[in-house]
């Protein structure tokens, strides 16, 4: 159903597929692909990963931060701060459909009121950099690889509504307020010459599935080279057992809540009984 | 330090926090005799806790505190077992209805709002009859007078309705139709509140059906675990709303707290229990009011779509 929007991150491996020969398609849980030199802007790569390629969701789970690390190779940067190259990190969650709504005052009462809804809406993203993103590439070129929360593509949305950009921008605000949409202009820290890494702080109530981590090398605001690589979000243990019992086999899990409840209240009654 | 992640909440909540608000709100309940869900639910929804979530849920403990009420009230000969059967019959279509109202009404954007109309109206009018009643019941007992809540041997337009039962332990002949009726209302608003009813079922069963007030309390918590249960299936069912782990963390604190809760009753008089009840009830609909008339800080609100692929 999503066929009609172009969406500027899936086309572009599409433009370079003549470059990669082929290696931008590797197995999801391959290493990430061999970087990729773009012709007549020197030699340097990129390369990256991620601290973490799998993340458990427990009963003790608050947040995590994970690390995203790479090195520049082939660098004819002589100091860390020379400023020959930036980096942009990119983390995407899954997308989901989301409904916003607005509330109005009906009869002295704040009810929901127009509501908007987008198919494609992603879970989490955030943007890492080693300067102002608009200061490292234009406009056009961070648009093309949908870098940036200004021009984040939430999906298709119920169109029509004269208050579309309020909407979208009231979806960025209360997604930044969650901490599941984040912006750090100093977030990619250079150490030497050629490293380079970044923390990115993924909060309590992040979706489960998989997430990816591009990494974008600029050099005089143009690119220079890429590395994607992902990670998986996932419930683990009694946290996966539980949902997925949940979503499955609700009907057992609602006897399962009585049942315990039930053992509960005849264990306590039996404790505290005075006679 | 003793965080927890509930799975089907998504959210990390204290352990600490969810063991006493289910004991608080189980002391409460124990102290009045009623579910304590009218109370749960709105704590929880204030706690971050989705609406439909804590509807579910605080069904789901109110199980387990009314399973030891039943128990304590059993061994004083206190639930009418035929009454309690009319009322489950009724509680369960109630039920039923409820849930599918909901699960509409949240496709529709508009089940807090629902959730929170019905609390006020329900809570306020219940709220304040009480309090007049009760308050009115201690200035009488001031002024040196008897009170009594049922007047026996009184006939009225009950008595003319079809389909007679006899209810022995209640002392009772009256027709089916006011309890199956009474059931079905206590069993919308149990599914739709995340309640037991208590709070109507009690005046309902004292003033229409002219029961015995201890067999009142008897039958009402008793028919509650059935309702409750019917509801937590229904919505762990058809709404994936139920959250367990936060569930038995509210139901150990609320079986815990309820106990210490019956004994603190025991040392309070009736009108004056009724009275302190009534001023709760009406606390917690003038708070839910509130959250209604002022202008909430953002307009906008951001929800996962609900039956969305």
């Amino acid at each position: 159903m999503s066929t009609a929007i172009v969406r500027p991150f899936l086309l572009l491996p599409l433009l370079l597929l003549p470059l990669l020969v082929g290696t931008a398609a590797s197995a999801p849980d391959a290493l990430p692909p061999p970087p990729m030199v773009k012709p007549g802007t020197g030699q340097e790569t990129v390369q990256a990963d991620i601290s973490t390629r799998e993340i458990a969701i427990q009963s003790n789970f608050t947040g995590v931060e994970i690390l995203i690390f790479g090195s520049i190779d082939f660098s004819d940067s002589r100091t860390p701060t020379g400023g020959t190259y930036d980096v942009i990190t990119v983390v995407r969650g899954p997308n989901e459909p989301l409904v916003l709504r607005k509330k109005t005052r009906v009869a002295g009462i704040w009810v929901n009121g127009p509501a908007n809804t987008y198919d494609d809406v992603p879970s989490f993203y955030a943007v890492l950099s080693s300067r102002p993103v608009r200061a490292i590439a234009s406009d056009k070129a961070l648009r093309s690889l949908g870098i940036g929360l200004s021009d984040i593509d939430l999906g298709r949305d119920t169109a029509g509504s004269p208050q579309e950009q309020s909407f979208h921008s009231a979806v960025i605000r209360l997604m930044e307020g969650k901490k599941l949409f984040q912006e750090d202009y100093d977030g990619v820290v250079f150490i030497g010459r050629s490293l380079f890494r970044a923390t990115v702080a993924l909060p309590v109530n992040v979706a489960t599935g998989r997430y990816l981590v591009d990494v974008y090398l600029f050099r005089d605001g143009e690119l220079a080279s890429r590395s994607q690589g992902s990670l998986e979000v996932t419930k683990a243990g009694m946290e996966a057992l539980i949902h997925t019992l949940a979503f499955q086999n609700p009907f057992l899990y609602g006897l399962l809540g009585i049942a315990i409840a039930m053992l509960a209240g005849l264990l306590g009654w039996f404790a505290f009984r005075r006679d | 330090m003793f965080q927890i992640y509930l799975p089907i909440a998504e959210i990390s909540v204290n352990l600490v926090v969810m063991l006493g608000l289910g004991a608080a709100v189980g002391f409460l309940s124990g102290m009045f005799g009623v579910g304590g869900g009218f109370l749960l639910t709105p704590f929880l929804m204030l706690s971050g806790i989705p609406p439909a979530i804590a509807v579910a849920t605080g069904a789901n403990q109110i199980v387990g505190t009314s399973v030891s009420g039943t128990l304590a009230q059993w061994r004083r000969g206190n639930v009418d077992l035929h009454m309690g059967a009319v009322l489950i019959a009724g509680g369960v279509a109630g039920a039923l209805i409820g849930v599918l109202l909901l699960k509409y009404l949240r496709e529709l954007g508009q089940a807090g709002l629902f959730i929170s109309l019905t609390y006020v109206v329900f809570l306020g009018g219940i709220g304040a009859l009480m309090l007049w009643e009760s308050v009115n019941a201690i200035r009488r007992q001031r002024a040196g007078k008897s009170v009594s809540a049922r007047k026996s041997g009184q006939h009225n337009w009950i008595h003319g309705l079809p389909f007679k039962m006899r209810f022995p332990r209640s002392r009772l002949y009256i027709s089916a139709i006011p309890p199956l009726v009474i059931g079905g209302v206590v069993g919308l608003l149990a599914s739709f509140l995340g309640v037991g009813g208590g709070f109507i079922m009690v005046p309902a069963m004292i003033y229409i059906l002219r029961m015995p007030t201890n067999i009142v309390v008897g039958t009402s918590i008793f028919q509650i675990i059935f309702v409750t249960a019917v509801v937590t299936l229904l919505h762990a069912t058809l709404n994936h709303t139920l959250d367990i782990v936060l569930a038995l963390l509210l139901v150990i604190g609320g079986v815990i707290g309820g106990q210490f809760g019956v004994r603190a009753g025991q040392r309070l008089r009736g009108e004056q229990l009724r009275a302190l009840l009534s001023l709760m009830v009406l606390g917690v609909a003038a708070r839910i009011l509130i959250d209604l008339l002022v202008k909430p800080s953002d307009l906008y609100s951001l929800v996962p779509m609900v039956g969305g692929s």
